[in-house]
């Protein structure tokens, strides 16, 4: 077998839309919606569900899976229609995650130990629950210990209101009980220390939202994408534009249908002085990042094909990139929005290669002030080649999808400027940074 | 061991009897297995040495089926029959009456089939103990042959769950799976397979407790109650009178035996069961019931090649065309677990499609017919695409899209470039020749009619076209795929119309006729309601919608000439802008209230005054002359292989009432002389649409004997 067969390649992928969370997949689970992604990308290359194409496992990357899917990838392959003989398995490295299972695919087919891989990323933050706190837990647990009706009366006698408060899972997630920061205090200190303004943070958001939107109007996205009719969704005229948009700007949304076809986030009237008036969020008064320089919570699933070339070519599919290289660095958790510098400048290390040759990168935009970080003290990046087509501001997060967005997003980015090399990476709560480089496959 | 067809053996104090009928796949309880049985109970009468009884299949999953329906079938004789039920009668007394000689209990251990006589059977032993497993099937289904269950079961049913309960599973008749049986009280307990044998062990001996479900208050205020037990058969007469229009005596009897079993003796409540069933088995309507269900049980054979074999149903399906037969489709072949894929350039349409399809499953879920997990598993089962080059991998494709031959064999062309060679496409045309559409594709073998009745998920029937080209293993696999569904399929040729449109067109025709003839519409609607349609004619063709009703008919005309031109009528309709209950107005006029328009008299062209004075009877038998004619002319070209395929076709394809046996049953009761008499009426020495052909020419019956 020459060299090149043994390239490992993207070899297809779809995702959903995004749609921010308690919108339109507030009523799905990642089970459902890992498995729809799942079978779209079957049927779009042909793959058969029955016998699995020869596709090994199945891994998908979640930061949060549902607590009766402790191994959502196992529920989303057989939901899928997946042999029951082939294996699945979740991971997870926070919002990195769906490129974890890329890169755990990549070391299973160097290993030997396969010759294609389904890699979900797939996150429905929407249905992070609320948990009940010690208290509550505690209240209960000495109910059910008494015996006599004196000692249960005892035991209700010490019901407090506050004990009702919920711990949200999707807050305490975002913190990191390391450093104890959120996740947005980290981009405060970023923007402190490189000097990062807030007017600078709202303009570099803004900026996401155009270039998103330009690409949705092109019709950019609609390569990646499914359209998905939500569950609970109910029949009837189609309800008003979405928040945020304003009527007439969703082009190649679909006469009279209520699936959603494209990302929903994006707002076509993003401005400035909307952004300005916006308080900061995690640091008031003084702070710099607000719900309008972050990105939002969202839900979506991203499906991949990992395989070697041979393999791809077998199943007569043409790859769309080439994994070149990869990296995962750590670094200070404080500081976990520089993890992209880290990992970058290792990936390119490793694939001996240099900021020029990369024609596009993705850095996901956790923060605008983090990317801006980034970007400063990355003075060798063009920041005209970064983000094309807007990130998280405006195209949002779902932590553990993000990462095989990101990476399908720039394949197809390859093919579209025709260019050869492409990066793409992020910054991971607790202190990492992940980093992949592509190259296009001729089409 | 005493017995061969079913045995007794006493062990350690334990008596079993095994349902063994070494001759046959599935036991049923013939005369070979009464007397054994009957053997084992002297037996067990004349000893003491034994302290519990189980009853048993031969294994954990075959237990028996019910009584033997070629038995039954073979009844002609009221007393004889009559001599059979109390036979059975007698001998489950003697089982319920072995309860005051012993110290443990009396099991039935019953997992797959146990209906009928096996499950009445198992309530005379009193305990029920089944494995819980998707192949166990319990219930009464006597009243789906016209019968009711007359060995105990109208009687033992309501004094163990109570008349309301009883009533329903009763009257309707249906199979339920053993969680279900659980929740209603026909079981006792439930078990795992690999338990049943040492759990009924162990319930027979005593040694394991069983919690008695008693109705309590209700069983108080309800079963011992005369004048609710009054109110309650009075009720159950309505609803079926209502339901059934009268033509089916078994519900009316059932509604009656049932109530009183709790309040009357055993004997006495046996008395009338035994009464009333011989007189209902022996009745036509029970030979017409008898005769369907063995002629739906031949059609599964379809799936079986020459060799026996069974063909392989596909699993992966596509579907094209989200119009509201597409979507039907869609929805009962994901609802089967079948991973399906449906296309439709339309978003909108597809959005439709999965909306329907939830809310079925989600209605089942409600119902308790599916578990969650099921549910979910269904819902997952349908997928939608606005790409056809997204279906790659299908083994069996559907059509259902415009009905133009030009738009069909592209999306054919396309498919059989892409799929591999053995994948089916079926087209679910009703206007179009299967051949054509086959004409020029690759592999024209695997193209294959596949026609369903609108509303697809209700109409039992499908047509298989056989075109010119189509092989024979594409006919197996597509009947598979049919049966799969739970449909009753029947092959066809590749006529205009198929089989059932094509007797439909002629019928409908006929009774438009008659309205512009100056037959009051509602005496129209009501006489062929009161024959046993489920629709009166007016009604159906404002169903299915009236362009779609002149664009079949105009096909019709165009393959089969003079005799097939369509009166005028609809097409004036249709010049009017009214479509039939789509548009809100039809021969109807639909809304919260429909009811008959009141500018039908526009309609009459000529009022033909011996036509307005038909009886109701001479209007409904005048319509389905019609429709005999062309049923003989198809019998003639062999669009079907038998008269009883032909009979099987009327009732599932268009709701011929079941009583009368099918449209050629009908005819050979009132017999060939009067039948030809009759149509030569008709015929006038002239009339195209009653010209005698194949057998009324020949002068005789359809049926053979």
């Amino acid at each position: 077998m020459s060299s090149q067969s043994q390239d490992l390649v993207l070899a297809a992928g779809v995702r959903t839309p995004w749609a921010r969370a308690g919108g339109a997949f507030a009523r799905e689970d990642a089970g459902h919606l890992g498995a729809l992604v799942t079978r779209e990308l079957l049927a779009r290359t042909g793959i058969r569900g029955q016998d699995g194409g020869g596709i090994a496992e199945l891994i998908a990357g979640c930061v949060g899976p549902p607590h009766d899917q402790a191994n959502v990838a196992r529920v989303i392959a057989l939901r899928a229609g997946l042999p029951q003989a082939m294996p699945a398995r979740t991971v997870a490295r926070n919002c990195a995650s769906g490129m974890e299972s890329v890169s755990c695919a990549i070391s299973a087919l160097r290993a030997g130990e396969g010759e294609a891989f389904l890699c979900l990323g797939v996150e429905v933050m929407s249905r992070y629950p609320l948990v009940m706190n010690d208290a509550l837990t505690g209240f209960f647990d000495s109910l059910s210990r008494a015996r006599t009706p004196m000692a249960k009366l005892r035991s209700i006698a010490r019901f407090r209101p506050a004990m009702l408060a919920p711990r949200i899972a999707l807050l305490e997630g975002l913190t990191d009980p390391v450093s104890g920061l959120i996740m947005g205090r980290t981009a405060e200190i970023l923007a402190r220390e490189q000097g990062i303004t807030r007017e600078a943070a709202d303009q570099y958001a803004l900026e996401s939202h155009r270039r998103a939107l330009t690409a949705r109007m092109s019709g950019r996205f609609a390569r990646e994408l499914v359209p998905v009719l939500p569950q609970g969704a109910r029949p009837g005229p189609q309800p008003g534009p979405q928040p945020g948009t304003q009527p007439g700007t969703q082009p190649g949304t679909q006469p009279g249908a209520q699936a959603l076809a494209e990302d929903d986030a994006i707002r076509a009237d993003q401005s400035l002085n909307a952004l300005a008036k916006l308080k900061p969020y995690f640091e008031k008064p003084d702070g710099r990042v607000t719900v309008g320089n972050s990105c939002g919570i969202t839900d979506g699933a991203c499906a991949l094909l990992v395989s070697t070339r041979a393999k791809a070519q077998s199943l007569g599919l043409k790859p769309l990139a080439r994994i070149v290289a990869h990296a995962w660095t750590g670094c200070d958790p404080a500081r976990m929005g520089l993890g992209p510098v880290y990992a970058s400048r290792e990936a390119l290390r490793r694939a001996d290669l240099s900021w020029k040759d990369m024609d596009v990168v993705e850095i996901n935009e956790a923060f605008a002030a983090q990317v801006l970080a980034c970007l400063r003290l990355l003075p060798e990046l063009d920041p005209a080649r970064v983000n094309v087509n807007g990130g998280a501001n405006a195209l949002v997060h779902p932590v553990g999808a993000t990462g095989s967005r990101l990476l399908l997003t720039l394949a197809h980015e390859l093919h579209e400027r025709g260019a050869r090399y492409g990066l793409a990476s992020l910054c991971i709560g607790g202190g990492q940074g992940g980093a992949f480089i592509l190259e296009r496959c001729e089409s | 061991m005493i017995g061969t067809h079913a045995t007794l053996e006493i062990v350690d104090g334990l008596a079993w009897i095994t349902l063994v009928a070494p001759q046959r796949s599935l036991p049923v309880l013939d005369l070979a297995l009464i007397a054994d049985l009957e053997t084992a109970v002297t037996e067990l009468e004349r000893r003491s040495d034994w302290q519990g009884l189980v009853v048993r299949g031969r294994e954990e999953l075959v237990f028996a089926a019910g009584a033997d329906i070629d038995a039954i079938a073979g009844l002609t004789d009221e007393l004889e029959a009559r001599a059979l039920i109390e036979r059975g009668q007698r001998l489950y007394d003697r089982i319920e009456d072995l309860r005051g000689r012993m110290r443990g209990r009396m099991v039935a251990a019953i997992g797959g089939a146990c209906a009928g006589g096996a499950f009445e059977l198992s309530l005379a032993l009193g305990t029920i103990l089944a494995v819980e497993d998707p192949r166990t099937k319990i219930g009464l289904p006597e009243v789906m042959l016209g019968i009711l269950p007359a060995w105990g079961g109208s009687t033992r049913l309501p004094r163990r769950i109570g008349v309301p309960a009883a009533l329903e599973v009763i009257l309707q008749g249906r199979l339920m799976g053993a969680r279900e049986a659980h929740r209603k009280g026909l079981v006792d307990r439930l078990c795992a397979k690999e338990d049943l044998w040492r759990i009924a062990g162990e319930l027979a001996r005593g040694t394991l407790p069983l919690a008695r479900r008693t109705r309590g208050l209700a069983g108080l205020l309800v079963d011992r109650n005369p004048a609710a037990i009054g109110a309650l058969a009075w009720l159950a007469r309505r609803q079926v009178r209502a339901r059934t229009g009268g033509h089916y005596p078994a519900p009316l009897e059932i509604a009656r035996v049932v109530p009183q079993a709790v309040l009357s003796s055993r004997t006495s409540s046996l008395h009338l069961e035994a009464e009333l069933a011989a007189r209902l088995v022996v009745s036509p309507v029970t030979k017409h019931l008898i005769r369907i269900f063995r002629l739906s049980e031949e059609a599964k054979g379809l799936a079986k090649f020459a060799d026996g074999t069974r063909a392989q149903s596909p699993r992966v399906i596509g579907v094209l065309g989200a119009g509201v037969m597409g979507r039907g489709i869609a929805n009962i072949c994901a609802e089967r677990g079948l991973a399906t894929r449906l296309f439709d350039i339309a978003p909108a349409a597809l959005d439709t499609a999965l909306f329907e399809h939830r809310a079925a499953v989600e209605s089942k879920l409600k119902k308790r017919r599916v578990q969650r997990h099921e549910a979910l598993a269904q819902l997952d089962a349908l997928d939608t695409t606005a790409e056809l080059a997204t279906l790659t991998r299908q083994e069996l494709v559907i059509e259902a899209v415009a009905e133009k031959l030009d738009v069909k064999r592209k999306v054919f062309r396309e498919l059989a470039a892409r799929l591999p060679a053995d994948a089916i496409l079926a087209t679910n045309t009703s206007s179009l020749s299967v051949s054509a559409i086959a004409e020029g594709l690759p592999n024209p073998e695997r193209v294959v009619g596949l026609h369903f009745f609108n509303p697809v998920a209700k109409m039992p029937l499908v047509e298989i076209v056989r075109g010119r080209a189509t092989s024979e293993a594409t006919l197996r696999r597509t009947a598979a795929f049919a049966l799969s569904l739970g449909k009753t399929p029947i092959i066809t040729a590749d006529c205009a119309g198929f089989l059932v449109n094509r007797l439909l067109g002629p019928y409908l025709d006929e009774c438009v006729r008659m309205l512009e003839a100056g037959v009051d519409p509602a005496r129209l609607e009501r006489a062929l309601k009161r024959f046993g349609m489920p629709m009166g004619p007016l009604e159906l063709l404002d169903e299915v919608g009236l362009d779609i009703a002149a664009h079949a008919a105009q096909s019709l005309h165009s393959a089969y000439g003079a005799r097939m031109q369509p009166c005028g009528t609809l097409e004036r309709m249709l010049a009017a802008k009214r479509l039939g209950k789509k548009s809100g107005l039809g021969f109807y006029k639909h809304g919260p209230r429909r009811r008959l328009a009141k500018d039908l008299a526009r309609f009459v062209t000529q009022v033909d005054p011996a036509l307005a004075r038909l009886s109701e009877a001479a209007i409904a038998e005048r319509a389905l002359l019609a429709m005999l004619c062309e049923a003989a002319r198809a019998l003639e070209e062999r669009v079907v292989e038998s008269a009883r395929e032909l009979d099987l076709a009327t009732i599932f394809g268009m709701g011929f009432p079941p009583f009368r046996g099918g449209l050629l049953a009908w005819a050979d009761e009132l017999g060939p002389r009067e039948r030809n008499a009759r149509l030569a009426a008709l015929h006038g020495g002239a009339n195209p649409r009653f010209e005698p052909a194949g057998r009324i020419l020949a002068g005789c019956m359809f049926h053979a004997g």
